[in-house]
């Protein structure tokens, strides 16, 4: 039976652990292909990379990308945006410190030697071939820590917490791709960007062998039961992962179920209707759905209302409302 | 000077053992004529094979296999306060069988009597203040003294269940106990860690010796928590608490809990409903039998104790006070190693075993006995003055380093408050070759051993060496610049 605490942490390692491979590939993306682009399209091709990694408001924050190497930098060192390479990967780590005593110790080896090349990361300058081996060493890493969890971790619950956390941040980070790219009326990214943004493009040519056509590149990234990135095969992971889980976890009931429908939706019902009728709208509600099982699943460990009714019923001096301390 | 490369040793004279001197106090490895201890002989000729660069290379495989598994302290007065890499000279430590087992004869004898003495004051009758051995001023006045702690009783009358008890050589080469830890005695997890890097990077080293493992720590340890469970060892659930991540030892902590297969937990991962301590698993609640707690006293229970704490848990002293769950080590331990109750320890051991202790303490003066008092503040200047209430190596005086200004210091506050501080004769702690630049040189040396008790006593085989980096420097604490090696006890029929 695994704590609250450590299921958090396991959930958030797995998120954490694909954002960093989610973002290495943008960056990747980024620097060979919008070096060829005239500077606006380099620009608008930022702001929708930007956007497709869910970090709109932190680039706000920042500022706006008036250069490459601002792209660069902010998605590649830049510890204040959450969704950079450094911050995912030192989230990586600290979360699997927490759980280190429950984890294989190659894992952790991993993970801590990733962060451990974090100077390295910093410092890096912005020439491409320097950027490639970066991002290179980063993708490898993710590997490595992919490798560990899926041959030397034992099928538990940890295991299983990893895998809905790398599956949820996955098909988020899909949808948000296909929504960025609908709804872009410049059609910026297009359908052969949006297949190599998700490591899809010779899945893709094996399975059409010809020239990728929009539509069928977004169902693809979408349906395909037998693509890893897809939608489809992410929640059904991470259905199956869920369903592992303990069975006294009631709380895990609401994001089972949910995962379950957004999961037939899409294999069966009104998704691929409603992408031949109004796919930004669409995809929109889907990216809403996502956002509401990760909040569900979040909850699923920490309910607000068990935890209300599991408090100690010794208080800490001061605290009078009687809340769980 | 002892001529080391006389000493017949096979192969090239060792460059890196030029001008050792081993005449000062007493060498582990050379006697004083520099001639090489038994057990030392095939080191002793290994390390000649060597060159420093060789012996440099291969401490920069041993930190980086800390680096990347992790393997770290924090040492919280630096600014920046980050990680250290564990710091571990690749001179091993030897300990002959005989030798080991004299000692660790004395170890348990030790901690048996300072279980006693700890189970006469909280759930006995405290028939050794009533007989005047200890007085009763001194232990009730011991920061380490708990009143809540006092009708708690323990399974088996183990109150400390994990000590680690440092032990030093003097210039006689005999051991001396200079330190019981009682509380949370810290440094087990780098003892298995330092033989895992030795075992990887100088596998070659241990060819000709049979040395005793290290790695059923776990197992011990979990053998003995788990006969600690008020309703006793069968399916007995374990958990180990760690203040978080933060924490110093916090690589020790999950050590501890991975070693066992148990769950690590933080204060806030465990609830006390009705008296009962329980984890709060995604399941919902899981009743938890024996807390391996690795935070103080006053931060256990916020209730109890110290009401800022956020590391504890609130009503476990209830619990406690309840016998659903066992604490580990228990409540109020830090009475039987107040610095101050240290130079009673041998009667300690006369008046509940009626033995004659196998170590011997260092010699010390009480401070609130005048006459002890007037003797060590006249020769102070050639004595060791420890406060009482510090840990770590922290607040000690070394008369023979110290300026006449400390001494004067020193004498004030001693005199201001007897109760607060032991003075001790300054032991030349024994030496042992460590790298320095590019050469070994002789450097001070302790030895923390672990001591576990449950329905017996137990000493784990080696245990912690921790050796000062600087030369001549008497300060072994890791927080204070000190290294650490890794510690055979070598098996009956080893070489």
């Amino acid at each position: 039976m695994i704590l609250v605490r450590h299921a958090e942490a396991l959930l958030w390692a797995g998120r954490y652990l694909e954002r960093a491979e989610n973002t290495s590939r943008c960056l990747n993306y980024a620097a060979n292909s919008i070096t060829h682009l005239r500077a606006e399209e380099a620009r608008v091709e930022s702001e929708l990379l930007v956007r497709t990694l869910g970090l709109t408001e932190e680039l706000q924050a920042a500022g706006p990308l008036e250069s490459r190497p601002q792209l660069i930098a902010f998605l590649l060192s830049d510890s204040d945006n959450p969704g950079s390479v450094v911050s995912s990967v030192s989230a990586v780590r600290e979360n699997l410190r927490s759980v280190r005593d429950r984890i294989p110790i190659e894992l952790w080896e991993e993970a801590n030697g990733l962060y451990l090349r974090f100077p390295f990361l910093g410092h890096a300058n912005n020439a491409p071939k320097e950027l490639h081996e970066v991002l290179l060493m980063v993708r490898r890493a993710c590997l490595a820590v992919s490798g560990v969890l899926n041959e030397g971790m034992r099928r538990d619950e940890g295991h299983a917490l990893m895998v809905v956390g790398r599956m949820l941040e996955r098909s988020i980070f899909t949808v948000n791709l296909l929504e960025a790219s609908c709804s872009d009326p410049r059609g910026a990214l297009e359908a052969s960007r949006m297949l190599r943004l998700t490591s899809s493009t010779q899945a893709y040519h094996r399975q059409y062998g010809n020239a990728p056509d929009f539509e069928i590149v977004v169902r693809y990234l979408l349906h395909a039961a037998d693509l890893p990135r897809s939608v489809r095969s992410c929640l059904s992971h991470a259905e199956e992962s869920l369903n592992s889980l303990a069975s006294g976890a009631s709380a895990l009931d609401r994001p089972r179920r949910r995962t379950a429908l957004v999961r037939s939706r899409l294999e069966f019902g009104d998704i691929a209707d409603g992408l031949s009728s109004a796919p930004v709208q669409t995809l929109s509600e889907l990216a809403l759905e996502l956002a509401a099982l990760a909040d569900d699943v979040q909850a699923g460990f920490v309910p607000p209302l068990a935890l209300s009714e599991i408090h100690s019923q010794y208080l800490r001096p001061g605290t009078a409302d009687g809340a769980a301390s | 000077m002892a001529d080391v490369n006389g000493n017949g040793l096979s192969g090239s004279p060792s460059m890196l053992l030029d001008g050792y001197d081993a005449s000062r106090v007493y060498d582990e490895v050379f006697d004083a004529d520099g001639a090489v201890r038994g057990a030392y002989s095939r080191i002793v000729e290994r390390f000649s094979e060597l060159d420093a660069a060789e012996l440099q290379r291969l401490g920069e495989l041993v930190a980086d296999e800390f680096r990347r598994q992790g393997i770290t302290f924090t040492v919280y007065s630096e600014d920046e306060g980050t990680e250290r890499i564990w710091p571990m000279d690749l001179f091993p430590r030897l300990i002959a069988a005989a030798e080991w087992e004299e000692l660790a004869r004395g170890l348990a004898q030790r901690v048996t009597a300072l279980n006693c003495f700890l189970s006469d004051l909280y759930s006995g009758e405290a028939a050794v203040l009533a007989d005047g051995l200890v007085p009763r001023w001194l232990a009730v006045s011991s920061r380490g003294f708990e009143r809540n702690a006092v009708g708690i009783t323990v399974p088996h009358g183990a109150h400390c269940n994990i000590a680690g008890i440092d032990v030093v050589r003097g210039a006689s080469g005999r051991y001396q106990v200079l330190e019981d830890n009682l509380r949370n005695p810290s440094g087990i997890s780098y003892v298995a860690e330092n033989r895992a890097a030795m075992a990887k990077v100088c596998s070659w080293l241990f060819e000709d010796h049979t040395v005793q493992p290290t790695e059923q720590y776990g197992q011990m340890l979990r053998s003995t928590l788990e006969s600690m469970a008020p309703g006793g060892a069968d399916h007995a659930r374990l958990v180990v608490l760690t203040p978080g991540i933060f924490n110093s030892a916090y690589f020790e902590h999950a050590f501890l809990a991975r070693s066992m297969g148990v769950e690590l937990v933080e204060g806030r991962d465990l609830v006390v409903e009705d008296h009962t301590v329980y984890s709060r698993t995604i399941e919902g609640l899981v009743k938890v039998d024996v807390i391996y707690r690795r935070i103080d006293d006053d931060f256990l229970d916020p209730v109890a104790f110290r009401p800022d704490s956020s590391l504890g848990v609130p009503g476990l002293l209830g619990a406690l006070r309840a016998g659903t769950v066992t604490v580990c080590n228990a409540l109020g331990n830090g009475v039987a190693d107040d610095k101050a109750v240290y130079p009673y320890v041998p009667d300690l051991i006369r008046y509940y075993l009626g033995a004659e202790p196998i170590i011997d303490n260092v010699t010390t003066y009480t401070m609130w006995d005048e006459e002890q008092r007037a003797e060590a503040l006249g020769r102070l200047h050639e004595l060791v003055a420890k406060p009482v209430g510090e840990s770590g190596g922290y607040g000690v005086l070394i008369g023979p380093h110290a300026s006449e200004q400390e001494l004067q210091a020193a004498r004030a506050a001693i005199t201001a408050e007897p109760r607060e501080w032991i003075v001790q004769e300054l032991v030349q702690l024994s030496t042992l070759p460590a790298l320095a630049e590019d050469r070994l040189e002789p450097r001070h040396l302790d030895l923390r051993p672990f001591v576990l008790t449950a329905e017996r006593t137990e000493v784990f085989p080696g245990g912690l060496t921790r050796v000062a980096m600087r030369r001549g420097s008497l300060i072994v604490n890791s927080s204070q610049g000190g290294g650490s090696k890794d510690t055979w006890v070598l098996a009956p029929e080893s070489p």
